[in-house]
This record gives structure tokens, sequence and C-alpha cells, in this order.
């Protein structure tokens, strides 16, 4: 038996795909891994420790910077924490205007991620085609909140600004665009053989393992795992309206990319049900008082984001600062089943897993 | 092979299909009203509250007041109001708190200077920076309208 | 054309020769020059934006302007690489590049050598670009590049093997490895008399292997830039970096038009009816279609996986190209020679 050395790899943290600043070490026994050791970290902000100075209003920027790609699901996890808290109740018209740009953020999201999956994967066109769409999208978020990607939107006890006139016309205008892009998106590459054969049978693992890694959102529904926040513990008005969460059977990244395309689809579906149905008047604040000083105690929240599951644990002393918060990322639990699954793979097929995942480095990092 | 030929069919069909890029520099970008870009400042509306040096969560806001030059008014004047730009991160939430509406946002985006220096915007700055001020304020946060003190 | 090359060589003539090739060098850079800013530009519309319009106008004069920027660079080489090697990697990429494209013929008068093994020489000059590859990843002394250089000698090698067994069939069918002659096989006034359509299997081979052999999407693994950031040439930058870049893109244009002239019956018409065009131009229209496709192909396709290739090389390609050679034999033996 010949030995031939074993070769010591960095890849990132400058790398064009993983997405962000990553480091991850690879032995490589000529092209497959044996062992690989991710590094995280470069993009620590400390989010967690300056929130111990700012009080909860404050904060709400921050949480954007979380996880930039979906900031209306870090700012709703913040402020949903503290409204648990406190006992707070949010006007109607607020909660449809939440839900809305939530559910908008997430078809963003799931865009984004579906053009740079390809691009890693090869194929350059899908990712201008995805951020076409997604740039109609952030467009109308510009319209209501002022900003593109770090919207600072929403607020203890409500929304800061009210839809203005047209906008939602807009959105309803957006959605079957949408659903007629998703076909193309079908037609460009999701038949496409060579795309099928690079996604099939990767990364693949059992439900059992899923739940014993703590994985969430898509990585743990491709293993048939039908766990869903939204249905599981309803929060806002998702338990009024009717949505299918889509499974997959195999639990590889082929299963990965089917759900997150019929997630997207299943999104417009609660959006058009959410404008059919959105109240014509109301306040877009409620009943908050001055100081908003959440008494003594903690409280855990979690929703689902478009990356799994994000909670946020709150810790207060009664103060108008919190004592400690922390944010249970989803990116950073999903990560951890990464070694596990990149021994024994080539490194074409690690590009191909870690997109699969679906991290923002910002969120892994926090 | 199918799906090969109908992805060459969708970026052929594209190829004739109108472009959604604008020639930037050439064609300006209009913002929407609500866009939070670089602050105004009105001096003559400030109140010397420190609402807005409290609330943003960068401590980028640095102002003094001095005692009102006329004697028969009371309170306070701003004298100097500085907002560090190396740290502001547009967030809104100064214009939020502003019982007066001294401090608003405009459109301007285009914010890249040559030196770090001209990143620190001081009043005069501020309040010469008046075009394309932002209409719809919502400042909740502000005593007035029921915010926070 | 062929009176004149068949003159003795004296000085004079040698010079001649010479000045005609710097012609022609200068001729394959223009085309190479706007064959990367049309490639921006159609993968620009196909992708729904413009493409380069800004340096000259129409943004015309923007290769121009990139190469100025990569000449002007930095040559740095780094400190533990090879430095013979280093150095002789993209010129020896270049050389069989340009080389092979004198046996190409255009028009019934205009070619610059006439070779009775024209078909051979070329595909024995494009095999030396890999060892070029190789020893450019080698010689860079960085495991990317390394990794690159094996990639892309394993595909390039696994590649040149059907790709030569595709064009057997076109030479069974014309009776000549002499470029010139086969497209003279192919005149017989429509355009199903092209090559193309009796060879189909043959041509669709030569097409994949072709594309593979040119090292772009969907086979660019050597230079795949999200997984191995630009392969075996990630070292390289400045004029070298131009030089992969330029034998690139000569080999697509020798490619293309060796398709042009095996496959799309070269200069013949399509119609008789359309015989008063000028060869040339039809010579040019099938060209910049092939090329046309090449872009599309980009823009459009993934990137195959190695072993993936490696598998469709072998099983598939070689497998079906030996095929159609049997059935090329069988065909003419029994109803030709009968």
């Amino acid at each position: 038996m010949i030995r031939t050395e074993e070769l010591l790899l960095n890849v990132g943290p400058q790398h064009p795909s993983t997405h962000g600043v990553f480091r991850i070490i690879v032995k490589l026994d000529g092209e497959v891994i044996t062992e690989a050791t991710p590094v995280m970290g470069y993009l620590h902000r400390g989010t967690e420790k300056i929130a111990e100075n700012l009080n909860f209003t404050q904060i709400i920027p921050y949480t954007d910077r979380m996880d930039y790609v979906s900031a209306m699901t870090n700012n709703y996890v913040l402020v949903h924490a503290v409204e648990t808290m406190m006992g707070l109740e949010v006007p109607q018209r607020a909660e449809y205007l939440r839900l809305i740009v939530m559910e908008m953020q997430r078809v963003a999201s799931h865009l984004v991620w579906w053009g740079t999956y390809l691009l890693d994967i090869g194929a350059m066109s899908p990712f201008l085609y995805a951020f076409r769409d997604r740039e109609i999208i952030i467009d109308l978020f510009n319209e209501l909140c002022g900003a593109r990607l770090t919207y600072n939107y929403m607020r203890v006890g409500g929304v800061k600004w009210d839809a203005p006139p047209g906008w939602l016309d807009k959105v309803r205008e957006f959605i079957p665009y949408m659903e007629n892009k998703l076909e193309e998106y079908d037609r460009l590459v999701s038949g496409n053989e060579i795309f099928l054969a690079r996604i099939r049978g990767i990364g693949q693992y059992d439900a059992a393992t899923a739940i014993d890694y703590g994985l969430s959102g898509a990585n743990l529904r491709c293993t048939g795992v039908d766990f869903d926040i939204r249905k599981a513990e309803p929060y806002s008005l998702y338990s009024q309206f009717e949505f299918d969460v889509p499974l997959g059977k195999n639990g590889d990244c082929y299963d990965r990319y089917r759900i997150r395309l019929e997630e997207i689809r299943q999104s417009l579906r609660i959006l058009k049900q959410a404008l059919a149905s959105f109240p014509d008047g109301g306040e877009t604040m409620g009943k908050v008082p001055r100081a908003i000083r959440p008494p003594a105690g903690e409280v855990y929240v979690r929703i689902e984001s478009p990356r799994g599951e994000i909670g946020c644990h709150i810790v207060s002393k009664g103060k108008a600062e919190p004592y400690r918060l922390k944010f249970r990322r989803p990116s950073f639990v999903n990560l951890q089943i990464l070694p596990k699954l990149l021994v024994g793979e080539t490194m074409t097929n690690l590009i191909t897993i870690l997109g699969g995942i679906d991290i923002v480095v910002g969120e892994v990092d926090c | 092979m199918k799906g090969m030929l109908q992805g060459l069919g969708v970026t052929l069909k594209s190829m004739t299909a109108p472009k959604v890029t604008t020639s930037y520099p050439d064609v300006p970008i209009v913002m929407p009203d609500r866009f939070r870009g670089i602050q105004h400042f009105i001096p003559e509306l400030c109140i010397v509250c420190n609402q807005c040096a409290r609330i943003c969560p960068t401590d980028c806001i640095t102002l003094t007041g001095k005692p009102n030059p006329d004697p028969e008014k009371k309170g306070k004047v701003i004298d100097t109001f500085d907002i560090n730009f190396e740290i502001c991160i547009l967030c809104d939430l100064c214009t939020e708190v502003c019982p007066t509406e001294a401090i608003v946002m405009s459109n301007h985006f285009e914010l890249a200077t040559f030196s770090r220096d001209d990143l620190f915007k001081d009043a005069q700055w501020l309040t010469d920076n008046n075009t394309l001020t932002r209409q719809d304020n919502n400042n909740i946060g502000a005593p007035a309208k029921g915010g926070a003190k | 054309m062929l009176p004149w090359l068949n003159q003795s060589l004296t000085w004079g003539n040698a010079l001649v020769l010479f000045l005609w090739a710097v012609v022609f060098l200068f001729i394959v850079l223009g085309f190479v020059t706007y064959a990367i800013y049309f490639e921006r530009k159609v993968i620009g519309w196909m992708q729904l934006r413009v493409g380069p319009n800004r340096v000259g106008p129409f943004g015309l004069l923007q290769t121009v302007a990139d190469i100025f920027k990569l000449l002007i660079k930095e040559d740095t080489i780094p400190r533990k690489a090879d430095r013979v090697l280093f150095i002789i990697a993209p010129a020896l990429a270049y050389v069989p590049a340009f080389s092979v494209l004198a046996v190409l013929p255009y028009t019934q008068n205009l070619y610059f050598a006439d070779l009775n093994v024209g078909l051979l020489y070329y595909v024995a000059l494009s095999g030396i670009s890999t060892v070029a590859i190789v020893l450019g990843g080698w010689a860079s002394n960085n495991k990317y590049a390394l990794l690159g250089g094996m990639r892309s000698a394993a595909q390039m090698i696994s590649y040149e093997v059907p790709l030569v067994i595709s064009v057997v069939g076109v030479i069974l069918l014309s009776g000549s490895l002499n470029l010139r002659d086969i497209v003279a096989a192919q005149s017989g006034g429509w355009f199903w008399d092209w090559n193309f359509l009796p060879q189909f299997i043959g041509f669709a081979i030569f097409i994949i292997a072709a594309v593979s052999e040119l090292n772009r999407t969907p086979f660019d693994l050597p230079e795949a830039e999200s997984e191995l950031v630009a392969g075996y040439h990630v070292e390289y930058s400045g004029f070298r970096f131009a030089f992969f870049m330029l034998s690139e893109y000569v080999y697509v244009y020798a490619i293309a038009a060796l398709t042009t002239v095996l496959f799309l019956g070269g200069w013949h018409a399509p119609a008789p009816f359309l015989e008063f065009v000028p060869g040339i131009v039809w010579f040019l229209l099938k060209f910049a279609f092939i090329v046309f496709f090449l872009f599309w192909i980009r823009a459009t396709l993934p990137r195959i996986r190695v072993d993936q290739l490696m598998g469709l090389g072998w099983k598939v390609l070689l497998p079906v190209s030996l095929l159609n050679v049997f059935l090329t034999a069988a065909y003419l033996e029994l109803f030709i020679k009968n």
C-alpha cells in the first residue's frame, strides 16, 4: 500500500463560496476529505454583550445586522420576546403588517439562497434572476420603512410605519409575478440533468441525526420530520391562515432545495390570504408604557426564520436594559452537522453541502 | 436532455427581454420619501432635551446647549451638534424621539468622502443639508406623541 | 494559394510567410479581443443586464482596457515556485493553440498550409496544452493550483480520446485527413449534405468533448471559481495570466473553425440558390454561431463534478463514439461499396 501524504487545505476565510468570512480546515487524501474542522468567529461583533447596555428599542437595529438577509424575522423575535414578558397587546393591523413583511422576507431570503447556491454550483444566470426578483421586494421594503436591508421596522408593541398608500396593491401585484417566476426557475434549473446529478444523494442524514444535532428549518424537514414552529407553536397570526409545510423524504441536498422553493410558494399563499383579510383601519402601535421595563424574570420565545428556529432568551432584572440577552441562532446550530457530513466527501461536495445548509455568517457569529 | 434544453430556452428568451439594470451615475436613483439618508438639522427648533443623544444605539450624537440669549425666553438653545458619521447606522431612532422634529432624515445616500475628517458632520453641515428632506417623519417616540420620556 | 505555397523556401519567401503569420496573429488577437467583449455582452443580455458599455462607444474598448491593466500589473512569482517551469507554462499553453491554426482552410483558396494529415496534426498538437496546464499548476507551489492542474490533466486526457474517435466517422466518409478534402466531400449544395446530419452521433460527441477540451462551463473544473479559487492559474498575475486567457480564447477560435470545417460544411452555402454569397461569409456565419453557442451554454448550465465528468467521458462518450465508427464503417461497406 503506497502511503500518500495528507493535504491540509484551508477553505476560507476569504473564499467565494463560504457565504461570508468562515473558515473550514480540511484534511484531504487526494480529493476525499478525511476530516473537516469549521472555524468561526471572524464576524463576531459582540451583539449580545452590547445589548446589556441598551434598552430594547435601541437593540432592534442590532438585531437587523445579525442575519442580514432576513432582518424582519430577527426584529420580530426580539419584540415578541419583550411583548411576551410584559404581556402587551399588539393591535390587529400591526400584526398583519408584521406577518406580511415576515413572509415577504422569507421569499427574499430564499431567493438569495437559491441564487448563491446555484452560483456555487456553477450556473451564473440564476443569481441574476433571483436578485431581479428580490429587488422588487427590497424596493417595497424601502417604500415601507426607509431602508433596503436593515429595516429597524418593528417596535415593542407594534410597528413603526403604516403601509403607505398603494403599497398593499403593489404587494398584491407581486404575488402572481413571483409565482410566474417560480415556474421560470423550475424550467431553468430544477430539471437540469447536470444539476440533479450534482445534488441528489449528497449530504444525506436521517431524522434521528437531525434531531440529535438540533437542526431546524428546511434542514430538519428534509428528513421527513414535520416540525414548523408556525404550525407547532403558532405565533402572530399564523394560526388563522392555511398553508402547507413541505417535507422531504431522503434528507439530501435535493430535498432541501425542493423544500425551500416550495416554501416560497407557500409564503406567497399566506401573503394572498393575509392581504385578502387585511383590516381597513387600526393602530400600528399598541398601548406601550413610556419606559419599556420588563418585570424581573426570563423568557424564551422562538419563531421560524427562513433558516430555521431563531430563539431569543431574555433575562431581566426589572431595568430598561436586559441583564442577559441571548439569541439561539439557527445558522450556528445547523452548522454543527457540517464536520460529520463532510467526512468521505470530495471538495466539490463540500461546497454543495455547505450551500445546502444555508448559513449566513452574520448569524453564525452574532 | 430535456431539462437542459428547457434551461437553454429560458436564457435565450431572456436575451431579448427588457433589461433590469439602471445606468446609475448618469441616471440618479430616486429614493422613496421614507428613505433614511443622512440627517438634516434645524437649530431653531432644537430644545436641547438630549433625547436623540440618549436613544442613539451607537452614541454617535454629541451636543451642547447654551442658555437662551434672549433674556425673555427660558430654556436652552443649541450650541454645537455633531454626528459622528463613522458610526451612525442610519437607524432613524433620533428622529423618532425628537419632540420638535428638529432633526429629520433626508434622502441623500451618496456619502463617501475622501478623508475621515469629513465624516464628522457638525451643526453647520447638517443645517446646510436641506435638500431632499424627508416629509413623513412619524416620530412616534416623542413625548408629544405619547412616546418614551 | 497552393502554387505559391509550393515554391522553394528562399529568404524572400520565408520573410513573406513570416509577415503573413504576423498579420494572422493580429487577426487572431482581434478575434480574441472581440470574442471576450461579445461573451460579456451576450452573457449580460441573457442575465437581463447590459454588459460592458462605458469604455469606448458601446464598451468596445473594454477588453483593450482590461488587457492594458493586466500588462501593467506587477509580475509576481511566488518565492518557492519553480521559476523556470512557472515562466514556461503560459508560453507552452499558447504555442499549440496558435500553431494548430495553420491547417484551417477558410475558403477554397484561402488557407495557410495544405497538410495531407491536417486533422492528425490538429489533434496531436492540441494535446500539448495539457502539459502546460499541469506545469502551471505544479510550478505555482500552491495546493489549490495543484488540485486544479491535476483535475485538468485528468479531464483533458479523458476527453481527447472521444474527440478524436468521433471524427473518425467524418474521415471515413470523406476518405481523407486533409481538411480541404473533408470540406469538398460535403459539397452537395444543400445543408443536409453537411456532416452534422449523417454523423449526428459524432457531431454530438464532438461538441461535448470540444467544450470539455476548452475548459469551459459545464466542464470548467480546472478553473472552478467557487471551489478552487481559480485553479491552476491562481498564482499567475499580469501578463502571464493574460497568456492563459489568450490561449483559451485562441483555442475557442480553433475549435469553432474545426467544427465548421468538419461538420458544418466549411464555406458551402446551405442551399444552391444562396451560392452568390461568398464562401468566407458562410464560414464566418457558421463560426459565429458556434461561438455564440459556447457562450449560451456557459450562461445556462451548472458545472459537472469531477467524478461524474470522468464517468461521462469513459463510460458514455467513448463507447458511443466507437459505436459511431462501427456504424459508419458498416454503412459504407454495405451501401456504398456495392
